[in-house]
Formats: C-alpha cells, sequence, structure tokens
C-alpha cells in the first residue's frame, strides 16, 4: 500500500469559538398558509398583535415583546387544496453577528443556498434551505435598525411594540424527523451554527422525546432545537421531516395557561399530556399548529 | 416469490451491466427475482423523454434503487475547480433525492490537480456529506484502485473516520481490493455500520500487472461473483463481511462488454444465478417469512 496520505501534525484539536456566527436569538418565525385569516386569529388569541404589512406581498408580521412572527400567505392561494390548507413552519430567522459572512460560511461548509427573489427597495435577506422545503434566514440588523422598517409598513393606528402576554419569549422550535436522522441533524446544525447536544437527563417541558439542541447565543437569547424521530417500532416508511412547532418559554406556566385560556386558548389534557408547572400544549388548530408552553424562568 | 426460491434480498444488479433503455433493464431485473438496482446517471439523464420520465419508471418499477453513481474526481480540487464540482455533486444529490434512492457513491478522485494534502480531502468529503444531510442521502466513499491519492479501501476508511459524518460510510468494490491485493485482514478494523455498500464483481485472470490493465479490466471484463477465477475469495469476503456485522445491499458492479450484447434476460440470469450461489451456499441465508416487515432500529440513545 501506497503511504501517500500525509498524517496529521495537529496533535490538539483546536476547538472553534463556541459561538461561531455570534448567534443571538431568533429573529422570526414564519408561517406560509393559504388563510392567513385563520391564521392570524389563533395568533391573536395566543396573544400576538398584527402591526405591519409587507410593502409587494401578501405578508404580516404579528408581534408580542420580542417575539416576531411574519405570516407569508403570498403564492400560497394558487396551491388551494384542502390537505394542503394547514400552515406551515416555512423559515426560521436567525439573528447573527455579520449576516453575510454568516451565510458564506454556512455555503462553505456544505449549506443549500436559496436564491432570493427581492423587489426593488427590498432587503437581501440571505438564506439557506433547511428541514423539509423549510429555510433558516440569516440576519444582522436587529438592534438599532429593523428589518421590518424597511420591508413592512406599520400598521396604522397600531402599537408597534404590544407586550408580550405573561413574558413570554422564544424558548425553540421541536422538529420531526426520519428514522435513525438524529445524528445527521445534530450534525447539520452543530457544524453550520454550533448548537450542542444536551445530556438526555436534561429536559424541558412537558414533552421530553427525542434530543435537545441548545444555540450557542448567550443567556437571555438562547433557545433549543427538539429533534423527534418517529416512534420505534413503526414501520421504516415515514420520512416527513418538517419544522412542528413552535415553543415559547414563560417563567409561570399555570398564569400563562391561565390567562390564555381567558382568551379562548384550550389545552391538551389527556392521559400523557396535560398542563403542569413545567410546560403545557395547546390544542391544534387549522389542522395541525400548536404551540408549547415551557417553564423558563427568562426575565 | 415461490417458496423454493432463494433469499437474494441483499443482493442486486448494477444497470451497467445490461444493455438497452431503462425500462428493459428494470424489467429484466424484476424479472430475475431482484428487489434492488444501483443506477447510474446516465441511465436518468439519457431518458429520451427526459429526467421525470425515468423517474417516473424507477418508481413504477417497484425496485429500490441501491445506490447512485458516481461522483467522480470530487475532493481536493480548490478555487473555481472545487466550484464547479460542488456544483456537479449538488445536481447528483437532486436526482439521488428525487429517485427517492438514499444513497450516492463517490469514487476517489483520481485527479492531477488535486491536493494530496489530508486536511483537505477530509474537509470536501465533510462539504458533500453536509450538502447530502437535508436531503436525506449517505455518501458512500470507494477507493478506486487507481485513485491518485487513496486507491485502497483503508485509505479511504481513515477519511471516512477523520471526516466522522454521520451519513458519511464506506463504499467497499471487491474488485479494487483484488485488484490491489489489499489483505482481508484489514477488512477486520472497519465498522460495519459505517460501511454503506458492497460492490461484488469477479474477473477472469488471476493477475493484473500493470495499472493500465486494472483500468481495462475494470471496464470492460469482469463477470458476476462465482463466474470467474476469484469465487473463493469472494466467498472469504462476504463472509468475513457478514461476521463483521455488515447487513447492508450487495450489488453486482459488473463491467463487461460481452454481457452488453447479450439478451438481457440472459445477463439477469447469469446475476440470478450469482446471486443464488452467494445467499444459498456461502451465506446460507433462509428464506424469509411471508409478510416480513423492516422495523426501523431500536434507538440506544
Amino acid at each position: 500500500m501506497k503511504n501517500t496520505l500525509q498524517t496529521s501534525t495537529d496533535r490538539e484539536a483546536i476547538t472553534e469559538p463556541a459561538n461561531p456566527l455570534g448567534l443571538d436569538g431568533l429573529e422570526f418565525i414564519e408561517y406560509a398558509t393559504a388563510r392567513p385569516q385563520a391564521l392570524g386569529q389563533v395568533l391573536e388569541s395566543m396573544g400576538f398583535r398584527p402591526v405591519a404589512r409587507h410593502r409587494s406581498r401578501e405578508v404580516l408580521l404579528y408581534r408580542q415583546g420580542d417575539i416576531n412572527i411574519i405570516v407569508n400567505a403570498h403564492g400560497q392561494a394558487a396551491a388551494g387544496d384542502e390537505a394542503d390548507d394547514r400552515p406551515v413552519i416555512a423559515a426560521v430567522a436567525l439573528r447573527v453577528r455579520d449576516a453575510a459572512a454568516a451565510y458564506r460560511r454556512a455555503l462553505d461548509r456544505g449549506a443549500w443556498a436559496v436564491p432570493s427573489r427581492v423587489e426593488v427597495m427590498e432587503l437581501n435577506i440571505p438564506a439557506i434551505h433547511g428541514v423539509g422545503t423549510s429555510r433558516i434566514y440569516f440576519v444582522d440588523r436587529y438592534d438599532r435598525f429593523s428589518i421590518y422598517d424597511v420591508d413592512f409598513v406599520p400598521i396604522p393606528g397600531v402599537d408597534a411594540r404590544p407586550p408580550a402576554v405573561a413574558g413570554l419569549h422564544f424558548f425553540g422550535v421541536v422538529q420531526y424527523i426520519g428514522n435513525d436522522r438524529t445524528e445527521d441533524w445534530t450534525e447539520f446544525y452543530r457544524e453550520l451554527f454550533g448548537f450542542v447536544e444536551l445530556p438526555a437527563e436534561q429536559r424541558f417541558g412537558i414533552l421530553p422525546k427525542g434530543r435537545i439542541l441548545r444555540s450557542p447565543c448567550p443567556a437571555g437569547s438562547r433557545f433549543y432545537i427538539q429533534l423527534i424521530e418517529p416512534e420505534a417500532g413503526v414501520l421504516d416508511v415515514e420520512d416527513d421531516e418538517a419544522l412542528q412547532r413552535v415553543g415559547l418559554g414563560t417563567a409561570d406556566v399555570l398564569a400563562t395557561v391561565a390567562e390564555l385560556g381567558k382568551r379562548g386558548v384550550e389545552f391538551v389534557e389527556s392521559r400523557g399530556v396535560h398542563t403542569e408547572d413545567r410546560g403545557a400544549l395547546t390544542r391544534s388548530w387549522l389542522g395541525g399548529i400548536s404551540f408549547e408552553l415551557v417553564h423558563d424562568a427568562r426575565a | 416469490m415461490n417458496h423454493d426460491s432463494g433469499n437474494i434480498n441483499d443482493f442486486g444488479m448494477d444497470t451497467i451491466s445490461l444493455a438497452g433503455t431503462l425500462e428493459a433493464k428494470l424489467q429484466a431485473v424484476r424479472d430475475a427475482g431482484f428487489g434492488q438496482i444501483m443506477l447510474a446517471a446516465k441511465d436518468v439523464v439519457g431518458h429520451p423523454d427526459g429526467l421525470d420520465a425515468a423517474v417516473a419508471a424507477v418508481r413504477a418499477s417497484g425496485l429500490r434503487v441501491t445506490g447512485f453513481q458516481v461522483l467522480r474526481d470530487f475532493e481536493g480540487l480548490s478555487g473555481h475547480l472545487h466550484d464547479y464540482k460542488v456544483d456537479i455533486a449538488k445536481s447528483m444529490l437532486s436526482m439521488c433525492h428525487q429517485l427517492g434512492c438514499r444513497l450516492l457513491l463517490i469514487c476517489s478522485s483520481t485527479s492531477v490537480h488535486a491536493t494530496q494534502e489530508t486536511q483537505a480531502l477530509v474537509r470536501d468529503l465533510r462539504k458533500l456529506a453536509m450538502l447530502a444531510i437535508p436531503m436525506n442521502i449517505r455518501v458512500a466513499y470507494e477507493a478506486l484502485s487507481w485513485g491518485r491519492t487513496v486507491n485502497e479501501f483503508p485509505q479511504a476508511w481513515d477519511l471516512v473516520c477523520q471526516a466522522d459524518m454521520p451519513n458519511l460510510g464506506l463504499g467497499f468494490d471487491s474488485f479494487h481490493m483484488f485488484a490491489t491485493n489489499t489483505s482481508l485482514d484489514a477488512l477486520d478494523m472497519l465498522d460495519p455500520d459505517k460501511v454503506f455498500l458492497v460492490q461484488l464483481a469477479d474477473f477472469m485472470w488471476t493477475e493484473i500487472k500493470s495499472v493500465e490493465e486494472r483500468i481495462a479490466t475494470a471496464r470492460h471484463f469482469r463477470v458476476f461473483p462465482g463466474e470467474g477465477v476469484h469465487s473463493e475469495a469472494l466467498a472469504a469476503l462476504v463472509t468475513r463481511l457478514h461476521g463483521l456485522g455488515y447487513r447492508g445491499d450487495y450489488s453486482f458492479e459488473v463491467f463487461n462488454d460481452d454481457y452488453q450484447q447479450m439478451p438481457l434476460a440472459t445477463v439477469a440470469a447469469r446475476a440470478r444465478r450469482s446471486a443464488l450461489w452467494l445467499g444459498e451456499d456461502v451465506l446460507r441465508r433462509s428464506v424469509p417469512l411471508p409478510n416480513q416487515i423492516r422495523l426501523k432500529h431500536r434507538t440506544t440513545g
């Protein structure tokens, strides 16, 4: 055997910075739906308020506290078929130190670029492909100047910064994955963004299945991705993968449940899943959209 | 399946052994009792009715696609050559995904334009595996026996280990192992879960003297396992892989100019005979029970 392979002289694996992109939380979650009004009602019952409208597309911005939700009905109407009416989580936007640098770094490491389709005077927000048909945006203007100032027009007479119900904040996203895919997706989030796997005994909320990845953000903007494979013993045919639901953090789950209950939100009460101090799960609306509440004492 | 038929579920043919249209190949493989087929990119892009028609034909055949081949000369390039190859890789991954195929085969580079530096090769393999993750595709890296830097499977295995990606594993071709006289003992270092594909072929002469002869033999004169003079070595190889714990697919990687001018059914019958020999006589597979279902692995974590 010809020994032409050079052996590495590195005896120490020099570790990369723990937060290579300067990740600093979630800027927004985007839903795509052909029924924007119905989804808007759901969001309003969860405490969100519509605050701005996109300049050129059928897109609305909902907000409470620091949580931004974008409802995108652009190009959805044509799909039109009843079965496809379920709103889907179409994108997550990550706050990073430098969006262009983060985007280039991701592409260098094997991410797929999403071609952008911006209109004149709109921001070109770089994106890569995430799970299923979803996208991951990189946003670096979230401090003194916001992306919404450019692409959105405020809805007149509406408080642009409605307070959050019971201190709700982004906690994380649950991602459903295919059989034997946990390691693949762990590597995806680790390599591209610096997520780390939590030990199996560290779990949040009332739905502890699967693997939890922690973002490398500072404590104040930290969020989690939970990867869930199909039930063991299920036939090896279920390979659908998608972002399944958004988790919202609250310092007092029971008080939040009571507050949202007054707005008509119902929570799952079954033998396996029920409201308690650790967390709660809303009943699903519109064929599958739900929110999870997780106890998280963040101020 | 008749009760007197053997268990050849783990074995599959490769379209490169057959002449004719994609549909004719699929039919011949199916008729010979195989459940899977290895496809080459040119099978689908060269379809007279286009890629979508090819994908539809493959899906309609009911055959499982063992793997999709082959990405060449990928690792170790830089600058515009690297960018060009990444585009090629993305195109192959997209086709692989459309076919519902879960495995892309990549051969070690023969390019003199590629660096031989290990870290660069590892970085490129990591990148390829990362490109494949969202599409749920595994990447099998194979040592071509005339590869410039990597030409024996222990070297390919070394890079796979260093790249350390969950969806990157070894593609193993018996021809290349025999051509370079790599010892069977080297198999013992492999993790069977990281061997993603085993390709088998025999050939008609005992010794290959030059690299030129090796390439000519590989591309024109391979035969099905049991038809050449390396049957015992092949039997020892699959027995060893089985003992190691390998339970994946065996695909017959048989390039043969004569088979290209024989009726498809005749070639497929030879492949079937070979699969029966390996399944019945060598591995002594039992016939599966009716309605056998495949369950997912129980998670250990």
